[in-house]
């Protein structure tokens, strides 16, 4: 096939095509610019010296200035990246039965299994590139609009640097590639025969709570950090320096796997409980679907839980944190001077993490919708049938929050847990003696004018942030009743009596 | 008087007419088949009919009430209660059981899960797919899944059956089996059929064929155009179709 023709075939499509096209374009353009982000922060030179002496002076921001938090700087930007690759995954699935449709039409016209799965993968490449280009033309523009040196040349963003032009064009081209194979591999189990598209389903067993190892493993990667240093440090040695970022990092990811795997069994146990116990053709509904597909909230729900646990971990810093300064105010011990430099970094960490629960509720959406749109015949025929369609909704509602409600209590508790293990533990301050020069600074060198002054042991225990944590579990729970809400709204077309005629 | 009743109905989708002022009686326990080529209105009518769909004109009684001016929730709950809807296909929910979705209208309906599903199990057992019970729509043929939904349009004992080719997706065998179980039960219980097809073969089960023709009923009942094929004169004893 003529790459002109292949061209015209991915784009050929009717408006819900068109809408999943732009979709993932506006998704790979956010996630480029995240990565662009990161790359320009990663990009800024480090001055010759050595440690406190070689700061970027050139800017206002020390996350930007100093070179030991440009890294975590660049990692916050990247995760940012995270539920915006996630909305993409959820785009891919809008319009599938109009597009299976498509598929089975041009199969019917001759084309070949790989020509079709070409096709997906030019339309997925294609629609992420245009993405990334405008992505990458939104950041050159933002770069030059943004440049505005304060009063004394110093800069708000690191808008001098650039970084370098394959690194830009790893992430312009990058993605398009990737976002093509997820294509392919997504339809790794389906085939577009000349009369529709089959998909083979495997029959799968019931999710198992194997998980929650998981879960657990990510509190002990970090709690074991401060046994590690200990243990290096009686030996008068550094550790590794890869050890405390990849144990950090194996953690927090073997916690996030195991959140959004373990929502596959908080799934189907909610769904076997709902049918149990639960009244109505709402529940039973809502409980049979559950049962049916409990890997559904998995992958509807793994971005929203990823920014939870984020939000989560980033509570229990903050009390560390406020802890550790009510320590240094006491005993001028723990977390010194620059309290605001904390305080607002962590609010800018809450920040992220909101964006992330925004970009996340966008991905519910989508595939809250595309559930409705998939199935539609057959709501179609229950209204027509007399069902209410308040039922349908009301089952919607139950598929939606069954599995969601304990998913975010326990992303929550792991997000919370993988911090607290290491920094909510009680720590004693003081219990130590200065001397202070009573005389003036000639005289201070004679001992008789020095006083000791005793400092009192303080024990300072992080509060557990009952009140942060509640607002982040809010915030998610608020995203996906917005999600369920404006799914409803696409019910009632959906649930319309044309769609008993549709093929 | 005729508990169902379309007067004059007009409905069009868009600037596409549909139904062009259709006149139909149906009487208690009778099954009319509503036949015609494919874009004359016959599940226009059937859903003008069953309320599913209002017309832009005319009206539709039920038991002498105008049932095209209730509200949806009204006419949901008459579908619900006093009518069983058949389609072609897609009708039952592909997570539920056989017999759950045979109990839906009944739970719906208020009535107990345990009952409900005693209740399903026995109409499952009427159409020979008792024994699939506890299997899902996607694990049974098309014509064990046209059993379970007829069982589920049948379950709260409706005084009507509104049938849109419910054999159309079956095989021969399949859908005869299908419709002699209906019209079987349906005489038992005295119910109404209204069924559409366009199957010469299924529109014989019926008591009596109205059939439609770009929107309005044919009054030759053969399909042709009356200015051109002058009918016959109709003397005493004989039937113009």
């Amino acid at each position: 096939m003529r790459p002109g023709v292949a061209l015209r075939l991915a784009l050929a499509g009717n408006r819900t095509d068109t809408v999943r096209v732009v979709l993932t374009a506006l998704s790979a353009a956010l996630a480029s610019l995240a990565g662009l982000a990161a790359l320009t922060v990663l990009a800024i030179p480090t001055p010759p010296g050595g440690r406190g002496s070689n700061n970027s002076e050139q800017y206002t921001n020390a996350l930007l200035r100093e070179p030991g938090l440009r890294g975590g700087t660049a990692v916050a930007l990247l995760l940012l990246a995270v539920p915006v690759l996630a909305l993409a995954g959820q785009c891919v699935r809008l319009g599938a039965p109009a597009r299976d449709r498509r598929l089975a039409g041009f199969r019917l016209a001759g084309a070949t299994p790989g020509q079709v799965t070409g096709l997906v993968a030019v339309e997925a490449g294609l629609a992420s590139l245009l993405g990334t280009l405008a992505g990458l033309g939104t950041y050159l523009v933002g770069r030059v609009l943004l440049h505005r040196p304060d009063a004394r040349g110093l800069l708000p963003l690191p808008t001098d640097v650039l970084p370098s032009p394959p690194v830009i064009a790893a992430v312009v081209l990058g993605l398009p590639v990737l976002a093509g194979l997820v294509g392919v591999v997504l339809l790794r189990r389906v085939t577009a025969t000349p009369l529709g598209v089959v998909r083979r389903t495997r029959r799968e067993r019931a999710p198992r709570p194997w998980a929650g190892l998981l879960i657990l493993a990510g509190p002990t990667a970090f709690g074991l950090l401060a046994p590690i240093n200990r243990w290096y440090a009686d030996r008068a040695q550094d550790p590794p320096a890869l050890l405390e970022p990849a144990l950090m990092a194996g953690g927090a990811l073997a916690a996030l796997v195991g959140v959004v795997v373990g929502t596959g069994w908080l799934s189907y146990t909610a769904g076997r409980l709902l049918h149990r116990w639960g009244r109505g053709a709402a529940v039973l509904l809502a409980a049979r679907r559950l049962t049916a597909d409990p890997w559904a909230g998995s992958r509807t729900l793994a971005a929203l839980l990823a920014a939870v646990i984020v939000g989560a971990g980033a509570a229990g810093l903050r009390a560390s944190m406020i802890a550790d300064m009510a320590a240094n105010r006491a005993t001028g011990q723990g977390l010194a001077g620059g309290e605001d430099f904390y305080l607002n970094t962590m609010d800018l960490v809450d920040r992220a993490a909101q964006l992330a629960v925004a970009l996340a509720a966008g991905g519910l959406v989508v595939a809250l919708v595309e559930g409705i749109v998939a199935r539609r015949r057959t709501y179609a025929a229950l209204v027509a049938s007399g069902v209410p369609r308040s039922v349908i909704g009301r089952s919607v509602g139950w598929q939606a929050l069954a599995p969601a409600v304990p998913a975010i209590v326990l992303a929550l508790a792991s997000g919370l847990l993988l911090i607290w293990g290491v920094a909510g533990r009680p720590r004693t301050y003081g219990a130590h003696s200065f001397q202070v020069c009573t005389g003036d600074a000639v005289r201070c060198a004679d001992p008789s004018v020095l006083r000791t002054v005793w400092v009192p042991e303080v024990v300072v225990t992080p509060e557990l942030p009952w009140a942060q944590l509640a607002w982040v579990g809010a915030g998610a729970l608020v995203a996906v009743l917005v999600t369920v809400g404006v799914g409803l709204l696409f019910l009632r077309m959906s649930t319309a009596v044309e769609e008993l005629r549709t093929g | 008087m005729s508990r169902l009743q379309a007067r004059d109905v007009v409905r069009s989708y868009g600037p596409t007419p549909a139904l062009r002022g259709v006149s139909l009686d149906v009487a208690d326990g009778e099954i009319v088949a509503v036949t015609g080529p494919s874009g004359c209105g016959k599940s226009t009518l059937l859903h003008c009919l069953a309320g599913i769909l209002r017309p832009d004109e005319g009206a539709v009684r039920w038991n002498g009430e105008r049932i095209d001016t209730w509200p949806e929730a009204a006419r949901s709950r008459l579908r619900r209660t006093e009518f069983g809807v058949l389609f072609q296909f897609g009708q039952l929910v592909p997570e539920l059981t056989a017999a759950e979705n045979v109990a839906l209208p009944l739970l719906l309906a208020g009535t107990g899960r345990r009952e409900a599903g005693r209740a399903a199990g026995e109409w499952l057992d009427r159409f020979g797919v008792g024994h699939l019970a506890d299997v899902r729509p996607g694990a049974m043929s098309g014509g064990q899944q046209q059993r379970c939904a007829t069982a589920r349009a049948l379950v709260t004992g409706p005084r009507v059956i509104f049938a849109d080719e419910p054999t159309g997706a079956l095989d021969t065998l399949s859908g005869e089996e299908v419709l002699t179980q209906l019209v079987q039960l349906a005489r038992e219980q005295g119910t109404t059929i209204v069924l559409v097809t366009h199957e010469p073969r299924i529109a014989a089960y019926a008591d009596r064929e109205v059939m439609l023709r770009d929107g309005v009923v044919d009054p030759t009942g053969l399909g042709l155009d009356e200015t051109l094929v002058p009918l016959p004169a109709a003397g005493p004893g004989t039937d113009p179709r």
